[in-house]
């Protein structure tokens, strides 16, 4: 049994606590939407943990548009999230994710937002507060390799240097996911903080029916992987039309925990699941 | 065909070839970007030069494993160039370069049973006892009452390494020492 780590779980308290009281200052409102879903994950390479018929949500992205669809306003979600075949010094099966969305604004105001926000979550734990240096992603690497070089260059070359506070943005189209695209680029950003990928944002895309482009082009993505295209959520597809302008941004909350107190691996913030008993194990 | 190990094989420890010269696994890393596919980092210590290797896997990709084989030997004697060791079994006697096993040779004392790692038949390195114990052939005197924790001094054993020992060890004492780590562990009685 893994030990419990009663400092990083106090000082991630802290650092939930310094998120919600940010998010109530401004004007935000806190939802909570389904973890068991019909239709867990959009992107290609993410793997959702089947429950019977349903899966557990990769992000609650698809729920929080159908909020923002029916018109509530800036709202924001803390929930655990769930990832097939993710586990490491950085990656856990179960983790818990912050997403948030701003009505009526695009990457660079979620930029100043997400500064602010880490800003006084490191404030809450007497950490050194973050500021962030900010680099197209075409100045780090070739927007045009094929995406499989493209990733490994990035693992191999990019994100090791990415060491002090980065904020990346203008990745390339094919990598849009549920972003906006202008011309070759992709609306989109990342956050880095401690060498570690913190945080996702998107200038959300609007229309449904350029989605369902993503959706056929992942499912061939997923064919040439050799596995079986996602289930598509058509309450989802029909929310999107309905949504106001907005821009969206998921922070992993373990990852904030570890970058602003030095935890060695992402199982020291987390509290401990006990081993599969032997009539659990499949 | 050569054995192969897979990323999902990956552990520390595990020997592999890269370019033809065998490697230890000291370090192996799940990444997976949010937006892409999973990868592993890894660091590799060639096993004949010491050199550091960092390389990054993709998921599924294959390296070569390393044959190696490790045979008990009893350490014989340094002739300046060559560190000099006969199987306990065979008596065979096998020669390797001084220089390529520098770290380990300092607590090499004749008859010392250690491991030789053989890499395709050849004899690349030596592997030590976790603990081996030796007398202190000298070390400055102890401060009596001092049992300060923390605070330590050099230490030369009779075999020719340097610790840090505890400032209450004295000249003369047999200690244990950590070889993987070159640290004192214990005052042997």
């Amino acid at each position: 049994m893994p030990a419990l780590h009663p400092h990083y779980l106090r000082a991630r308290a802290q650092i939930l606590r310094a998120v919600r009281a940010w998010f109530d200052q401004h004007g935000y409102l806190e939802v909570h939407t389904p973890a068991l879903v019909p239709a867990g994950a959009m992107e290609p390479h993410l793997e959702p943990v089947q429950v019977g018929a349903l899966q557990l949500h990769t992000s609650p992205e698809f729920a929080m548009k159908r909020v923002l669809a029916a018109g509530l306003g800036r709202i924001y979600q803390i929930c655990p999230c769930f990832r097939e075949e993710e586990a490491g010094v950085h990656h856990a099966r179960e983790f818990t994710m912050l997403e948030w969305y701003r009505v009526g604004a695009g990457t660079p105001e979620l930029m100043d937002e997400v500064t602010d926000l880490i800003q006084a979550a490191a404030r809450a734990v007497a950490a050194p507060v973050p500021h962030f240096e900010r680099h197209h992603v075409a100045h780090l690497l070739s927007p045009d390799l094929p995406p499989d070089d493209w990733f490994f260059q990035w693992v191999d070359r990019i994100e090791p240097t990415l060491t002090a506070p980065t904020i990346v943005w203008g990745y390339p189209a094919w990598q849009a996911a549920l972003a906006r695209t202008i011309g070759p680029v992709a609306d989109r950003f990342e956050v880095y903080l401690g060498g570690l990928e913190l945080a996702n944002a998107f200038a959300e895309e609007q229309s449904a029916e350029v989605l369902r482009t993503r959706v056929a082009e992942n499912d061939a993505i997923r064919r040439d992987l050799g596995r079986p295209p996602h289930p598509t959520d058509p309450t989802f597809l029909e929310a999107v039309d309905h949504m106001p302008r907005c821009a969206g941004i998921a922070l992993g909350i373990d990852r904030l925990v570890m970058a602003l107190t030095g935890a060695p691996h992402i199982g020291a913030v987390q509290v401990p699941s006990p081993p599969p008993t032997p009539s659990s194990a499949s | 065909m050569a054995h192969k190990y897979d990323t999902s094989d990956f552990r520390n420890g595990l020997k592999v070839v890269i370019d033809g010269n065998p490697y230890v696994m000291t370090y192996f890393q799940f990444v997976k970007p949010g937006k892409g596919t999973a990868f592993t980092r890894t660091k590799l210590k060639n096993m004949l030069s010491g050199a550091v290797l960092e390389r990054t896997y993709r998921t599924g990709e294959k390296v070569e494993a390393a044959d190696i084989e490790d045979f008990t030997m009893q350490f014989l004697y340094d002739d300046g160039e060559f560190h000099h060791f006969m199987n306990t079994e065979t008596y065979e006697q096998v020669a390797i370069v001084s220089e390529s096993i520098k770290d380990e040779a300092q607590y090499l004392t004749e008859n010392l049973e250690v491991e030789v790692l053989f890499f395709n038949g050849r004899p690349i390195s030596v592997q030590l006892p976790n603990f081996i114990e030796d007398t202190i052939e000298y070390c400055e005197p102890g401060v009596r009452g001092n049992t300060a924790t923390g605070a330590t001094k050099p230490a030369t054993l009779s075999c020719g390494a340097t610790v840090q020992v505890p400032l209450f060890v004295e000249q003369g004492e047999k200690i244990r020492v950590d070889t993987r780590t070159n640290s004192y562990s214990s005052r042997v009685k």
